[in-house]
């Protein structure tokens, strides 16, 4: 298949079953609820050694917010239950009690719910207050700019994560030009995130490597500066590869962002010196869900 | 719908209890006419008093120009309640779910012991509303009143959750021996608003005469909280709150552990 000089490898992306939730961080105003997001949501990249993916998932007007005030939809992805509890008590902890004005709220329902406000109410010392308000349950904190006000619980989702594709390009900044389009692509598709910084990563891993302690380790078959050692995956005229790793709410949302992206390179194509886009995954055998690419763009 | 028109001012005080929506679904209008009541204390038959028509939906409304009627709505579990014209004494006692609206003035100690669903009075309420059952610890532990007009003394004394909205005024100790819940009055309120509030927030629409000395001024605060608060009464009662968050914050009652709060909104 070849779309706009653009060839697309017969492959598929191999994702994963992954525990989510989608929070609103509201504040006086939009600056500060990015803050906010931008505190919980960092360092969020991959499970591996964050504990969790997260990023923004949409900025929300004043009339979307419970609390009327403009703010942002974040979603979180993790490999289990109780560790997403665990990273969204402390990144709301640490990043969205801590900052001026925000209140949190939960994005979603769930069959389970996962603590929101219901353990962080102890910083209020024994002066904070419950408000029950149309069947759910909110603590109002005392905190020294007035009130952090939490809900006390947010929904749990059964997601995917990890749905990825391979943009291979002439060149470095045509590949990142390439990626800059996809990402704000999938910024577009609700239930979806990118979770690495500005949405690309740069160090698509392989499992494996020669150091027993690493369970993974740098992808050599797509990295140009191995091409002459290394058995490489490289066509020729290709100097540089990037990823787009997508986490969504489902799997037909997982579909629709990564339709989205790779739509976007494709429009770019081969005048943009877009060569190739490709797909990491194990061989089927440690995914519950593939993304063929063929298939997505037909 | 079924329709219970009063056929004329009733001699005594009549017990609605037992007279729902969810009691005379589905039955015919001769079964519904059957349904023992009480008058003054004795029984008698429901079709003794009014005229009963039926159709085929659930809603059920009474009609009336008596404030004899106590009781509407007790016990209520689910359904649509329409009162056209007064209510007596009791509605929506112990009231768990459904809608009972009341086109007119009710009586002493509506909501009482309420825990669930929604008590719409669109003229005045009398005293105790929302207060504790005779006997019991606690007053209304759940659900929503809404009041367009005013409400007498002791309005949600004992209150132990859930939300009143009155329009008009309050009369005296509003709020009293509030336990946790939330209670908006927007026209002002007599004296000792908050007497022995524990938790739970008072909030006023006007500044009373005088707080009570057991309160402390914690000045004047920005609460998201009211955001909250202002959307979802919006739903019962437009234009009730302010869209604004502010509020100047009493802290009290002192002598009751100080957790409460009456706001007097800005």
């Amino acid at each position: 298949m070849i779309i706009n000089g653009v060839f697309i490898d017969d492959t598929y992306a191999e994702a994963f079953a992954m525990k989510a939730t989608r929070i609103v961080i509201t504040a006086d105003n939009l600056t500060w609820a990015r803050h906010a997001a931008n505190a919980a949501f960092g360092f969020a990249t991959s499970v591996i050694a964050c504990g969790c993916e997260a990023g923004i998932e949409r900025e929300l007007s004043p009339e979307e917010t419970p609390d009327g005030r403009p703010g942002v939809a974040g979603l979180l992805f993790a490999v289990s239950t109780k560790e997403l509890a665990k990273q969204l008590e402390r990144r709301v902890g640490q990043s969205v009690l801590t900052c001026p004005t925000t209140a949190v709220f939960a994005g979603c329902e769930g069959e389970e719910s996962l603590p929101l406000g219901k353990n962080l109410r102890y910083f209020g010392d024994g002066w904070q207050m419950s408000k029950l308000i149309a069947g759910r349950r909110y603590w109002r904190i005392p905190v020294m700019d007035g009130e952090f006000l939490a809900e006390e619980t947010t929904g749990l989702m059964r997601s995917v994560g990890g749905g990825n594709f391979l943009v291979l390009a002439r060149s470095r900044s045509q590949a990142l030009a390439a990626c800059e389009a996809a990402v704000d692509a999938i910024a577009r598709v609700p239930g979806a995130i990118a979770p690495f910084p500005g949405g690309v990563v740069r160090s698509g891993s392989k499992v494996g490597s020669k150091y027993k302690a690493l369970p993974a380790s740098t992808n050599d078959a797509f990295c140009p500066t191995l091409r002459g050692v290394a058995k490489t995956e490289l066509s020729p005229g290709v100097d540089a590869v990037l990823e787009i790793v997508v986490d969504a709410v489902t799997d037909a949302d997982m579909h629709v962002a990564m339709k989205a992206g790779m739509d976007a390179v494709c429009g770019i194509g081969a005048a943009g010196g877009i060569v190739r886009l490709s797909a990491g995954n194990y061989g089927g055998k440690l995914g519950q869900f593939h993304y063929r690419l063929r298939e997505i763009l037909a | 719908m079924t329709t219970l028109s009063l056929r004329a001012v009733p001699n005594g005080r009549v017990d609605m209890t037992g007279v729902l929506p969810e009691t005379l679904a589905g039955r015919r209008a001769d079964d519904i006419g059957k349904q023992i009541i009480h008058l003054a204390g004795s029984p008698l038959m429901l079709g003794d008093l009014f005229e009963v028509d039926v159709d085929e939906t659930d809603m059920l409304v009474i009609r009336t120009d008596s404030d004899r009627l106590d009781c509407l709505g007790k016990g209520m579990n689910t359904g649509s309640l329409r009162v056209e014209g007064p209510a007596g004494h009791y509605a929506a006692q112990g009231m768990r779910g459904g809608e009972l609206d009341i086109r007119g003035d009710a009586g002493d100690g509506a909501a009482n012991g309420m825990r669930g669903g929604l008590l719409r009075i669109r003229g005045d309420a009398g005293a105790w509303l929302g207060a504790a059952l005779i006997g019991d610890r606690t007053g209304m532990a759940g659900g929503v009143v809404a009041v367009e007009g005013n409400a007498g003394d002791r309005l949600g004394d004992r209150m132990r959750r859930g939300l009143i909205l009155v329009r008009g005024q309050a009369g005296d100790a509003c709020g009293a021996r509030l336990l946790a819940g939330t209670l908006v009055v927007a026209g002002g309120c007599g004296t000792q608003p908050g007497a022995g509030l524990r938790r739970g927030s008072l909030i006023l629409g006007r500044r009373p005469e005088a707080i009570p000395p057991s309160f402390n001024d914690s000045g004047r605060v920005d609460l998201s909280y009211l955001g909250l608060l202002h959307r979802h009464a919006e739903s019962f009662l437009p234009g009730l709150l302010p869209a604004s968050t502010q509020a100047h914050r009493y802290m009290g009652d002192l002598a009751f552990g100080g957790k409460g709060e009456i706001l007097v909104l800005a």
